[in-house]
Formats: structure tokens, C-alpha cells, sequence
């Protein structure tokens, strides 16, 4: 065997070996029956190390991580606002405690979504991806079928805001503006959707959508505070 | 945008409340107010001065802690407080203000700053540190802060003068102007409206200016070192100087300036996108407004 | 001139590249924008998804005792850091560089700097402070395990991840030479462990 060619091999497997030196290399293997095997053994060991399987951690360490980031591990509440809003609803006309809601929610920083969302088949343990169902879908993106988890998010939210409106404990002006600037953002997702349609592979429409789609969800955030207050 | 308030509090006679308190350095300015105005003047004294204009009905609160001077008012009657505050405080008091149809202006705040309401403007003139002004119905104008900034408001627009540190500009409704920056990580969205940006541009640095409804003008310094990245589906690019595009797809590209070293993303769907040399940024807006 | 995009690294096995950006991303796509908008259970979801592959990365980069600990570290700094990011590469893609990161910045404080590159052929037997006892009884992952830190590191993101050598010399601060040369040592040695 020989040590110059043997330190080759690795790149000749990678396909890396400039042209001349990998047929220099090929003619020396035709006739090295070591350097043949080597280089056989170091392809099996990309081979196994290609195969190698990711396993997951013995333990489940998402109750840490939602802790450390201040998400509750458990069923459905992502973390509750209550502490913080039977501080700030010292005012005893709904119309305040609504609006100062909103204000709690500009400042809380996101931490709250799930808070209207209905309870979760099973508990919190998510294993309902169904990937393969949603493999076989058309290659339009996520447009068509952006999951329903956000469109079930925007009904909660809009029926909140609607509520609110409903029941008179926002200001007509800002649930105006709301629902205004909602228009807005619709009217943008409905054209970055129609642009995606036609060209599904465009990075950047792909991320202007989700990035729309996402501003969307944070208003409804704000919005969602005008729903009756809890008490 | 406050006459449904006020026409509830002109039955109460107007009263003035004037208390001053004395703080030590590290304290806290807690605001509340309903309706009106809060305004916060730095001054050169280590007290916290409340003037406020408010209806007989409504006690003026201002309770001292041991971290905070806490500012509200009282009313029996649990009806909306209408105030209008005129306060002055230490220029280093970290402040803390809240209101819902309030204007909440804030003048020589060398500290952290925290303004919020929902209809309402939002003024800052100084602040360090973290210094967050959201609306959700007004505009958010920020001057001559450093630190980490974030401003935010749903229909109207930001204005940021001579900022610098890590700027978060976001407004669903509204243009962003900035000018006079120094930062190396600049975040800017809207959704409709125009985004102009004259600050620096540093090496290493990440600038990400994106609208939907509107243009994208930014002033590139000379001999800046940046990898800009550029996407628009209905809009155009100009550019006032010559640059070699080297990675095109249907609606983005890239090109890169100097040693490309920093990061520089402008965005606009609808819109057209501007590269200019910063004296030239002004002229092209006006003209631009001009149209309006 | 060749324009480089931070953070675009491509992976070959990358899983949501692999499906021919078919649903799984797009459905994943829907998650990362919930989870930036501070929905827990969207992110609980990018955790499900995730954990296996990244708890196997710490663990073949740096060592197991300290995988879970690594993890945890990676799921709180993407729930924090998902603001910046910009769907350029699939969230997988971006996940795992920050997972890199993570990990290499974890490696130099926890003072593995010893050992990092060997020229010697069997670099198995040249690690110090390692039992060299029952090396024949090793599988292959354990194998790896005992490969000196730089030869480790890069034999697993370059065959077990599908880096370039361009990506990993620059990640790991080597120029690409180096990584070559020790992704050939690394292969040379772990020949014997193939079952």
C-alpha cells in the first residue's frame, strides 16, 4: 500500500480529487489490492455513518425547556396572564379593563396564544403530525393547507376581537383601527398567496407570506384582549 | 380622538394637584392614566414633581416605594379618569408609562423608558438602556435614545432621529422613517407603508427593512462593506451608484459592496426599492411625498 | 465574484430537503411563525420534531453525559432567537447550525481542548486519558466517541451531517486542508469498528 495514494482516497470516495490525479489514482488501484481494500473499508465507513440513526434523549426534556422559557409544560395554558391583569384592571369600567388588557398584551411579548385555544386531543403530548398525509397534498406550499392550527388560531382570535366589539368593551375607534389594519394585513396575505400560487418555489414569497401571516396572528394577539374580560 | 372622555368629565369642576416627592437614585417612575396626557421632563433635582389638571371627582395618587414612585388616580366613582400630568423627574429615572387614550411625551430621559397606550401618540425625546414606546392608534416618534429600542404601533407611522443600539421598528399602517442611526442590528416592517433608512451601515452588522404596501429607500454610506439582499415581486430597483449582481432568482437577489462583511435585506412586494447615497435619500422622498 | 449567504448552508440530509420541500415544511413552516408569535405548543411541537436529531449531534460531537444538557440549551436559544429566523433554509437547516454553535461554544468551555488533532494514523490509541481497554469492543458510535475532538468533529458533520469541508473549516476555525486531513484520519481509524 502506498501512503500517498491511501491519503488520497478519502477525497477520491468524495468525489473532491482533481481530474488528472483521480485517474492517476484509478490506474494505481487497478493494480493495489491494499489500497483496493481500504478504500473499500473507508466507503463502508461513510456508508455507516450516513446510516446512523437519531435517537432521542432518554429523558423528555421539554418540561426544562418550557420552563426556562416561561411556557407551562402542561395541557393548554401557555402561561397565565391572570396575576398580571387583576393587577391592572383597577379600573371598574369594562371599557378600561379591556383596553388596558391590550396593553398588558403589547408589552407581554407573545407569551399567550394558546391561552384561547381550545383544549388539545391528548392531553399536550403531540404526535398527531400526520407528515405522510400532508406529503402527499399538492406542491402549491403551504398556501393550501397552511395548517388548520393557524387558521383555528385566527377564527379564536377574530371572534374574540368580534365579541369585544359586540359587547362594547373596546373604544369604536380602536376596534376600527383593528379591524382596519386586519383588512390591511388580509389584502397582503390574499396577493403574497395568489403570487405564491403561481411561483411555490419563491423563497421570498414563501417567507413574505409566513412573515404576513405571522404579523396577522400578533395583531389578533392584541385584538384577542378586547374578548370579555375574566374575572 | 378624546371627546367621548371628555364630555364625561365636564360635569366634575377642574381641579389642579401639585405634590412633590423626594427619590433616591435607582428608583422607578410608574404612570397610569386613562385619558389626557402624560408629559415627563427631565429636571436637574432628585424629585419627582406631579402636576396634574383633573376632575374633582378623581384623587391624584402618588405613592412612594421602595423602588418606585407609583402615579394614578383614584376615583370613587370608578368612572374614566381624565388627567392631564405635567411631571418632572431625575433624568436617570428609569420610566415606566401607561395610558389608553393617552399622549404620553417624554422629555431628557437618560434612563430606561417604557410608554404605552393604546389611542394615543407616543413622544420620547432621550432614553438609554431598553426603551420600548408602542401605540396601538397613534405614532411613535423616538429621539436621540441609545440602547435597546423597540417602538410599535398598529395604524400610524415611527419616527426615529439619531438612535442608536439594537432598533425593532414595526407598524402594521404607517411609514418608518429613520434617520441619524448607529446601529448594527436594525429590524423594520410594515405592512403598508414606506420605509426610509439613513444611519450606519457596519461590518458584520444585520439591517432588515421590509414592507408589503410601500417603497424601501436606504442611504448606503461609501465604501460600506455589505451583502444586500433584495427581493420585490411587483417593484423595481434603483440604484444611484453601479453595483454587480451576483445571485438571481425570480423576485430576489444579492449583490455585494466592500467586503460584504455586513448584512443588509430590503423587502417591498409591492413596491420599489431605492439604494441612494445618503445626501441624496431627502430629495427623492420629498419628491416622492409631493405626490400625495 | 461568489456571493455566500449566512446561514444557507445546505445539508444533504437535511430531512425537510430531502421531501422535496413538501409538506412536512410547509406544515413546519405554519409552526415556526405561531412559535415567533409566542405560541408554546407550536414550539412543543418544533421541539417533538427536532429533539432526536439534535440530542444525537451533541452527543457524537461532544459527549453524551452532557447531550441533554446541550439541548436544552439549543431549544431555549431557538425559542429565543426565532425572531431572526428568516426562512432562508428549512427551520431544520437553521435549528442545526444553531445546534453547532451551541456546541462548539459549549466544547471550549468545558476545556475539551486537548487532543484536538492528531496526524498519527490511529488516532483511537493517541487519546489521552481515554481507557484504551476493550477498544475492540466498541461499536461503531462509540468509536466515534473516542476519535480526538477535531478529527471527532469533523468526521461527524461532514459523513454524519454532510457538511462541505468550506462549511466546517469555517465553523470550527480551520481552513479546509485541515478538515480534509482529518476527516481522513478520523475514516482511517474507525475502520476497525465496522461491525
Amino acid at each position: 500500500m502506498n501512503d500517498t495514494w491511501t491519503e488520497r482516497l478519502s477525497e477520491y470516495i468524495d468525489g473532491t480529487l482533481p481530474d488528472a490525479e483521480r485517474a492517476a489514482l484509478e490506474a494505481h488501484l487497478a493494480g493495489c489490492t491494499a489500497c483496493r481494500t481500504t478504500l473499500d473499508e473507508l466507503r463502508r465507513v461513510v456508508a455507516r455513518a450516513r446510516a446512523l440513526d437519531d435517537r432521542p434523549p432518554a429523558a423528555d426534556l421539554w418540561p426544562a425547556i418550557a420552563e426556562q422559557i416561561g411556557v407551562s409544560s402542561g395541557a393548554h395554558h401557555v402561561v397565565s396572564l391572570a396575576e398580571r391583569r387583576t393587577r391592572r384592571v383597577t379600573f371598574t369600567v369594562p371599557q378600561l379593563a379591556a383596553a388596558a388588557a391590550v396593553l398588558l398584551l403589547l408589552g407581554s411579548g407573545g407569551a399567550y396564544l394558546a391561552l384561547r385555544r381550545p383544549p388539545v386531543e391528548g392531553g399536550g403530548a403531540i404526535a398527531q403530525r400526520g407528515p405522510a398525509a400532508d406529503l402527499t397534498t399538492s406542491p402549491v406550499g403551504w398556501v393550501q393547507k397552511t395548517s388548520s392550527r393557524y387558521d383555528a388560531a385566527v377564527a379564536e382570535l377574530q371572534s374574540a376581537l368580534e365579541q369585544g366589539r359586540a359587547s362594547g368593551r373596546l373604544d369604536s375607534a380602536t376596534v376600527r383601527v383593528l379591524t382596519q389594519s386586519l383588512v390591511t394585513i388580509d389584502s397582503a396575505i390574499v396577493q403574497a398567496r395568489r403570487a405564491l400560487a403561481a411561483d411555490p418555489g419563491s423563497a421570498y414569497l414563501n417567507q413574505h407570506l409566513a412573515d404576513t401571516m405571522r404579523r396577522k396572528l400578533e395583531l389578533l394577539r392584541r385584538a384577542s384582549a378586547l374578548a370579555p374580560a375574566r374575572t | 380622538m378624546l371627546l367621548n372622555i371628555a364630555a364625561v368629565i365636564t360635569l366634575a369642576v377642574t381641579q389642579q394637584t401639585d405634590t412633590t416627592v423626594p427619590v433616591r437614585p435607582g428608583m422607578r417612575l410608574d404612570v397610569d392614566n386613562f385619558g389626557g396626557e402624560v408629559v415627563v421632563k427631565a429636571w436637574n433635582q432628585n424629585s419627582v414633581r406631579v402636576q396634574a389638571t383633573h376632575s374633582s371627582r378623581d384623587r391624584i395618587d402618588v405613592e412612594v416605594g421602595a423602588s418606585t414612585v407609583s402615579v394614578k388616580a383614584e376615583s370613587r366613582r370608578g368612572i374614566a379618569q381624565m388627567v392631564e400630568y405635567q411631571i418632572s423627574a431625575p433624568a436617570w429615572m428609569n420610566l415606566n408609562l401607561h395610558g389608553v387614550s393617552t399622549d404620553i411625551e417624554v422629555d431628557g430621559a437618560q434612563g430606561a423608558v417604557t410608554a404605552e397606550t393604546v389611542n394615543g401618540e407616543v413622544k420620547c425625546r432621550g432614553g438609554s438602556g431598553q426603551v420600548s414606546l408602542k401605540s396601538v392608534q397613534g405614532a411613535v416618534r423616538l429621539q436621540n435614545a441609545k440602547g435597546h429600542v423597540d417602538v410599535y404601533s398598529v395604524s400610524e407611522g415611527l419616527t426615529l432621529e439619531n438612535v442608536s443600539g439594537d432598533i425593532s421598528a414595526e407598524t402594521v399602517s404607517g411609514d418608518i422613517s429613520l434617520e441619524g442611526i448607529e446601529s448594527a442590528s436594525v429590524e423594520v416592517s410594515t405592512v403598508s407603508g414606506d420605509v426610509t433608512y439613513e444611519g450606519s451601515i457596519k461590518d458584520g452588522a444585520h439591517y432588515r427593512f421590509a414592507t408589503h404596501n410601500g417603497d424601501v429607500t436606504v442611504g448606503i454610506p461609501e465604501r460600506t462593506n455589505v451583502t444586500v439582499s433584495v427581493a420585490t415581486f411587483n417593484g423595481d430597483f434603483d440604484s444611484s451608484f453601479p453595483v454587480s449582481v451576483t445571485n438571481t432568482t425570480k423576485h430576489r437577489f444579492s449583490f455585494t459592496l466592500g467586503s460584504g462583511s455586513g448584512r443588509l435585506e430590503l423587502e417591498t412586494f409591492n413596491g420599489d426599492i431605492r439604494l441612494r447615497r445618503p445626501g441624496q435619500l431627502h430629495d427623492k422622498h420629498h419628491d416622492d411625498q409631493e405626490d400625495h | 465574484m461568489e456571493l455566500t449567504s449566512p446561514g444557507a448552508a445546505t445539508l444533504r440530509r437535511d430531512p425537510d430537503q430531502a421531501t422535496g420541500g413538501g409538506g412536512t415544511g410547509d406544515a413546519e413552516t405554519a409552526d415556526v411563525a405561531l412559535a415567533a408569535s409566542g405560541d408554546g405548543r407550536a414550539f412543543e411541537r418544533l421541539y417533538r420534531s427536532h429533539v432526536a436529531r439534535v440530542h444525537s449531534l451533541a452527543r457524537r460531537m461532544i459527549n453524551p453525559d452532557v447531550a441533554d444538557d446541550v439541548t436544552q440549551d439549543v431549544f431555549v436559544r431557538a425559542w429565543s432567537k426565532l425572531g431572526t429566523f428568516r426562512g432562508e433554509a428549512a427551520f431544520g437547516t437553521w435549528l442545526h447550525r444553531l445546534a453547532i454553535n451551541v456546541i462548539l461554544a459549549r466544547r471550549t468551555t468545558l476545556g475539551t481542548e486537548r487532543g484536538r488533532y492528531y496526524d498519527a494514523e490511529n488516532v483511537l490509541d493517541a487519546v489521552p486519558g481515554r481507557p484504551v481497554v476493550h477498544e475492540l469492543s466498541l461499536d461503531f458510535q462509540q468509536a466515534i466517541g473516542r476519535l480526538p475532538d477535531g478529527a471527532r468533529e469533523v468526521f461527524v458533520l461532514h459523513d454524519v451531517e454532510g457538511y462541505k469541508h468550506e462549511e466546517i473549516a469555517d465553523m470550527l476555525g480551520i481552513v479546509p486542508g485541515t478538515s480534509k486531513s482529518q476527516l481522513h484520519h478520523a475514516r482511517m481509524a474507525l475502520r476497525k469498528y465496522l461491525e
